[in-house]
């Protein structure tokens, strides 16, 4: 079996005990669900000394101040079954309940989705595996065997419901050892698979705050994988807007599972305030297609997956226009 | 870090007391003993170690044990009572859901969860519910029945015997529960790596990360200074080559003087954990020199290619990199393909697949101090793994005891002996300690003998009445680094083809060529899946061309009973025709195919495959296989076969017909199977033999002692042996039916007239069979069963994305002992067949480095987008074989592959030439066709 290196695990009850266990440890680092930072380990990925537990702090949905506040340790199963998600943003609970399977829902949080470390088709795999190839520029090695050079790093940010949260604008609640603050979510990331979050050393997210969306709000989520469960996706596209009938009084896309950083697809104002007709339709979707490049850092032809975004665009559109 | 940490688990209050670093899985199984939670993919990919903390099912090799801590945990252990087992673990064993039962407990607690929260689901909703655990075997068409009857409520007790027999049978005929089903279903069964012996050591390998190497120095000095690590093992110390077929040893247990793939075995190490041990692997110090790494087939084969073997098996220097040609030609081909009146010519390319067993191989291993070794191995070859271990190890056959524990899945990936099996064995030696190794997942895809890639040209000829009049084909064969079962594999390729759709002259070619890849071998359907794949395509496009049904084509050519195919095989049933009506009838072929729309379409094949290969792999006059029955005065029969049940249920089979014959009801047999201190020797579980010629066996013992029970009746009724009946727990007097004896009665007079225990013997004899040339043995079988697969699709011209929607599969199986059993093996073969075709891919970088060794890059389908399967038995009873049956176990896979194609082409009118058949490539031939 896979075994992972020696390291200390201490439980923390709160986000202030995490930070304090933190900022005492050697080598730390937070564990909540696991799904993510388990296999990591097994593949050696990364060496910590400490690990700090946070899987048992509990995550609450409420709603205030005209905001859905989701605890960062809320279940992906609870989430996507949560009465409040399902009623205020309808693609949450949709793209909650598409992670992965049933066991990794029950046991991942909402925090590490929107946390989750980049994948690559040459990083996730054991140390023996990445040893023979050579290792990558992310870990241990100077070269992305992706894009063929030593200076990017294309792993991809490969959450389900990261796409959804961006066209909710959430922001993020974080507690770090400058002290707490709010971070809009779509300033969470950049386009650098080695380091694609913008948070401090010791950092913890504890709340994700999002608007809770008008009367008119429409959206979706679709997810590209080779099965039904278990996979991560090729592809994640969330829509979402406010609607008047079939004319968007607003309308955001966010392309997932492509690159290091979602992508959030420009030009969608022109499109605003009029009737979405077919052409108006294709007319996004080829705007999708043009600044969708996905990377090959995870499975499918990285053109098929291109014209996938486009697809997913047209077909999530005519839903819901 | 070890801290004592207060778990609470099927309601107990325990301490453990394990390293902060271990998982819930690890500490579970391997502190608290608790084995019934499986290990299969080291890393959250396949859902066997399933447990449920605070009643939902969660991953437990995800979740630190000293996590876990305050939380409810359950494990399969904890859900039966003391009233018995949980409904839903009862109905799993009655439905038929478990085979070889690794995943199920897993299963099993994800079903147990859903019926808690969920009463009363409906299919998507169980389909949902237990798409986090993968299942090999199944096709989980019966796991899907299983959690159905769970939810009405499992009867406590159900016989194994549990149907209606088929007329003038008292058993057989009669679906029936397996006799291993419910010890599994509880987590009772004790797998490989379930063993743990008093002072056990872990071994570990160090693997090459090159793909084509010299071996120039290897250094173990520091590994063996690391405290902890109780022995080292290098090549040099097992240099005896070998391979499972004799005539073609070209293997060492570690490799010796060089490596020809990434992940090939070249040190051991035995330390007190696996931890230990991976840590003085690392401290072994290889030097290597890198050779060119030949890793396609066109790089072997080019001219001035590096050698991957420099001398064959004889010390011979080899020219090239071919390991095996076969160039056989029957009838006039020219003639046949100049009568035709259409020609059909294409290319196919037939991508390889590993056998992704939930189980990853594992071997224990304990010296006497008499110097006798016992080897438990995860094998399906017990016989032939301890042949080669004698010969490897240097030691007397009779010095060893193989035993096969219950196994996790195997379907050709553990029909040879393989690196662990020695290195286990040697490094116990080397230890003065039992020693175990288990592989990590990844290790299995580099043991792999999987499915062979091939690319294979073929050329179809028929004429306007649709007589197929010639076949020829050009198959290249990537072998990888070893030749394994190669020599059989590159005549199967072409040899298998022959039937049941026949052809009036044949003419193939086949090569397997060596590469510096991990080395492919049987997997269920060995060497005659990919063929069979180009040749249906190949009819239906002549079909086509021919302006006939495709399913007409095949009844124009179908054989018959007792027809001599084109290369010499005698076909002493087959029921081709009525498995075609079967399927076209269920499918509503001739009312819906083409009037399904565009993006919707059928599609047919057929195919022929054999009942066990006709001759040992070692030549020789003993029977192929044994059994010998123990007749015991409490009222019970002992089966001793050597025969290796690996979850198709062949120790169910063997009780079957010990009941039948002898009136014992099949609850009351018991199994002991595949230890070789205890059985006699069946040659193993391979090429589909073991229904026919260890059914063979076991009836001819149970006819012996059948015979001394009826003897003994009639002696004491006085009256002729004749008038004694056997019925189903009861011999009774035919003149006279109220006149009675129970079994135990029975076996006590007849053991006291013999004065003697009770002994009995059986056995399968060599049957000559075959063609009369050079290879004319191989592919020859004493039987053959025929499939025929209708398949529904459906494409999305937009994405690519095919869906399977159904396949009805009809199998002629000739006698179908446990209908329930053989629907498994059809609905478990159609899976792995659609596996193949549209998702599974064992591929490799331009290194030889694999693209993903693991069940999460490696797909396997899980419950939700695997097809329904509607499997249909058709009973063309075989003269040869026992009560008229034939094999059920790797024929069925074969039509679904090119059924989906011909489905596609149907639905778009493309047809696609390689698997599997990802959306890139159906889009790909849309804008080709456009």
């Amino acid at each position: 079996m896979l075994r992972m290196d020696e390291f200390r695990f201490v439980p923390a009850q709160s986000y202030a005990e995490a930070l304090e266990l933190w900022q005492s440890s050697e080598a730390p680092v937070y564990l909540a669900g696991g799904t993510d930072l388990v296999p990591n380990l097994k593949h050696k990925l990364l060496r910590p000394r400490t690990v700090i537990g946070i899987g048992d702090i509990p995550g609450v949905v409420t709603e205030r101040d005209g905001f859905l506040v989701i605890g960062a340790g809320t279940r992906l199963d609870q989430l996507a079954a949560d009465p409040l998600v399902s009623r205020c943003l309808p693609p949450l609970a949709a793209a909650a309940g598409l992670v992965a399977s049933p066991q990794i829902r029950a046991m991942g949080t909402l925090g590490g989705n929107i946390l989750l470390d980049t994948r690559c088709l040459y990083l996730n795999q054991t140390e023996f595996w990445r040893n023979a190839l050579g290792y990558c520029l992310k870990v241990e090695g100077t070269w992305c065997h992706v894009v063929g050079g030593p200076k990017t790093c294309v792993a991809t940010q490969s959450s389900d419901t990261v796409p959804v949260l961006l066209v909710a604008d959430a922001r993020l609640h974080l507690l770090g050892p400058s002290g707490p603050r709010v971070l809009p979510l779509r300033d969470l990331y950049q386009y650098n698979g080695m380091d694609h979050l913008r948070v401090e050393k010791g950092e913890l997210l504890t709340e994700i705050w999002i608007p809770v969306p008008g009367a008119g709000f429409r959206g979706s989520y679709q997810k590209l994988r080779t099965r039904d469960s278990i996979d991560f996706p090729q592809l994640g596209l969330a829509i979402g807007g406010t609607w008047e009938a079939s004319t968007p009084t607003s309308l955001e896309i966010v392309v997932g599972a492509v690159n290091p950083q979602p992508k959030a697809v420009r030009g969608l104002d022109a499109f605003v305030g009029k009737p979405l007709d077919d052409a108006a339709v294709l007319a996004i979707s080829d705007l999708v297609y043009r600044q969708t490049r996905p990377q090959g850092s995870t499975h499918g032809d990285t053109n098929w997956r291109r014209q996938m975004a486009a697809v997913f665009t047209r077909r999530g559109l005519l839903a819901l226009r | 870090m070890r801290s004592v940490t207060p778990l609470h688990i099927n309601g107990e209050a325990v301490d453990v007391a394990v390293p902060d670093h271990w998982t819930l899985l690890e500490a579970v199984r391997y502190d608290l003993g608790l084995t019934g939670s499986k290990q299969g993919c080291d890393k959250g990919d396949c859902g066997a170690c399933t447990m449920l903390l605070d009643g939902k099912p969660v991953l437990s090799c995800l979740i630190l044990a000293r996590a876990a801590q305050g939380k409810e945990i359950r494990t399969i252990e904890g859900l039966a009572t003391p009233a018995g087992p949980d409904a839903v673990q009862r109905a799993f064993d009655v439905c038929g859901a478990l085979q070889c039962g690794f995943c199920q407990p897993g299963m099993i607690l994800s079903a147990r969860a859903l019926l808690d929260r969920n009463p009363h689901p409906g299919d998507t909703t169980i389909r949902e519910a237990l798409s986090g655990n993968l299942c090999r075997c199944t096709g989980y068409t019966k796991i899907f029945e299983a959690v159905r009857l769970a939810a009405q409520g499992c009867e406590r007790h159900v016989p194994v015997r549990y149907g209606p027999p088929a007329a003038g049978f008292n058993v057989l005929g009669a679906r029936g529960r397996k006799a291993d089903s419910i010890n599994k279903a509880t987590g009772a069964a004790v797998y490989a790596d379930d063993i743990q012996l008093p002072r056990m050591a872990h071994g570990k390998f160090l693997r090459s990360p090159h793909a084509h190497a010299t071996i120039l120095t290897i250094d173990t000095t520091a590994a063996e200074a690391i405290p902890g690590v109780f022995s080292v093992l290098v090549g040099s110390e097992l240099p005896t080559p070998y391979c499972v077929i004799p005539w073609t040893p070209d293997e060492t247990a570690l490799a010796v003087g060089k490596v020809r793939y990434v992940g090939e075995a070249v040190a051991a190490v035995a330390a007190v954990d696996e931890e230990t041990a991976n840590r003085a692997c690392r401290a072994i110090n290889v030097e290597y020199q890198v050779l060119p790494a030949m890793v396609e087939v066109d790089q072997a084969l080019a001219p001035g290619a590096t050698l991957i073997h420099e001398t064959d098996w004889k010390g011979r220097p080899r020219e090239d990199n071919v390991c095996k040609e076969v160039d056989l030609a029957f009838g006039d081909v020219p003639a046949g393909f100049a009568t035709a009146d259409a020609i059909v010519e294409g290319r196919y390319f037939y991508e390889g697949s590993n056998h992704a067993a939930i189980e990853p191989h594992c071997a224990v291993a304990t010296w006497s101090s008499d110097d006798q070794l016992t080897l438990w191995s995860a094998s399906q070859v017990t016989h032939y793994l301890h042949r080669e271990l004698a010969r490897v190890l240097g030691i007397a056959q009779e010095k060893i005891r193989v035993i096969q524990p219950a196994l996790g899945g195997a379907f050709g990936g553990k029909s040879e002996p393989f690196d662990l099996e020695f290195a286990v064995a040697a490094l116990s030696r080397k230890a003065g300690r039992p020693v175990k190794i288990l592989y990590t997942r990844e290790e299995v895809f580099y043991a792999h003998r999987g499915r062979h890639p091939m690319d294979m040209a073929f050329k179809v000829g028929g004429t306007r009445d649709g007589t197929i009049t010639a076949v020829e084909s050009d198959i290249v064969i990537d072998g990888g680094a070893y030749h394994s079962f190669g020599l059989v594999t590159t005549y199967y390729a072409g040899q298998l083809l022959a039937g049941p759709v026949a052809f009036g002259s044949y003419h193939f070619r086949s090569r397997r060529v060596y590469t510096n890849k991990p080395c492919c071998g049987p997997k269920r359907g060995h060497g005659s899946v990919q063929p069979r794949f180009a040749f249906e395509c190949a009819l239906d496009e002549l079909a086509e061309k021919l302006a006939l049904d495709p399913i007409e084509i095949r009844r124009r050519n179908a054989m018959r009973s007792g027809d001599t195919t084109v290369n010499g095989q005698l076909v002493p049933s087959t029921g081709v025709d009525a498995c075609l009506d079967s399927v076209a009838k269920a499918s509503g072929w001739n009312e819906r195919r083409g009037r399904l729309g565009r993006g919707r379409g059928l599609g047919v094949a057929t195919s022929m495959y054999i009942s066990g290969t006709a001759y040992p792999v070692y030549p020789n006059e003993m029977p192929q296989s044994g059994v010998m029955l123990r007749g015991d005065r409490s009222g019970k029969i002992t089966v001793f076969s050597g025969s290796n049940d690996i979850g198709q249920g062949s120790d169910g089979m063997l009780a079957y017909i010990v009941a039948e014959e002898t009136g014992v009801l099949p609850d009351d047999i018991k199994v002991v199977s595949a230890d070789s201190d205890l059985v006699p020797v069946d040659l193993g579980a391979y090429s589909s033999r073991v229904t026919y010629m260890c059914g063979i066996a076991a009836q001819e013992a149970a006819r012996a002692l059948r015979a001394q029970m009826v003897a003994a009746v009639a002696k004491s009724w006085s009256v002729p042996e004749e008038q004694v009946g056997v019925g189903y727990g009861v011999y009774f007097d035919r003149s006279d039916p109220g006149r009675q004896y129970g079994p135990r009665e029975v076996l006590q007079m007849a053991e006291a007239a013999a004065g003697t225990p009770l002994c009995t013997s059986g056995g399968y004899r060599t049957r000559k069979v075959g063609g009369d040339y050079r290879g004319g043995t191989i592919g020859a079988s004493p039987a053959y069963s025929t499939t025929a697969h209708v398949c529904e699709v459906s494409v999305d011209e937009t994405t690519g994305i095919v869906r399977v929607e159904k396949v009805w599969a009809a199998h002629d199986c000739g006698r179908a002992l446990n209908p329930a059993l053989v629907e498994g093996q059809i609905e478990g073969s159609v899976y792995m067949g659609y596996a193949e075709a549209l998702m599974e891919a064992h591929t490799f970088d331009e290194r030889g480095l694999h693209r993903g060794p693991n069940l999460l890059d490696y797909r396997i389908p899980t419950s939700k987008e695997c097809p329904d399967f509607f499997a249909s038995i058709i009973e063309t009873i075989d003269p040869g074989g026992p009560y008229g049956a034939k094999e059920a176990g790797e024929g069925p896979l074969h039509p679904i592959i090119p059924a989906i194609a011909n489905a596609i082409h149907d639905a778009l009118g493309i047809r696609l030439r390689r698997i599997p058949f990802t959306p890139e490539r159906v889009l790909e031939a849309l804008a080709r066709r456009r």
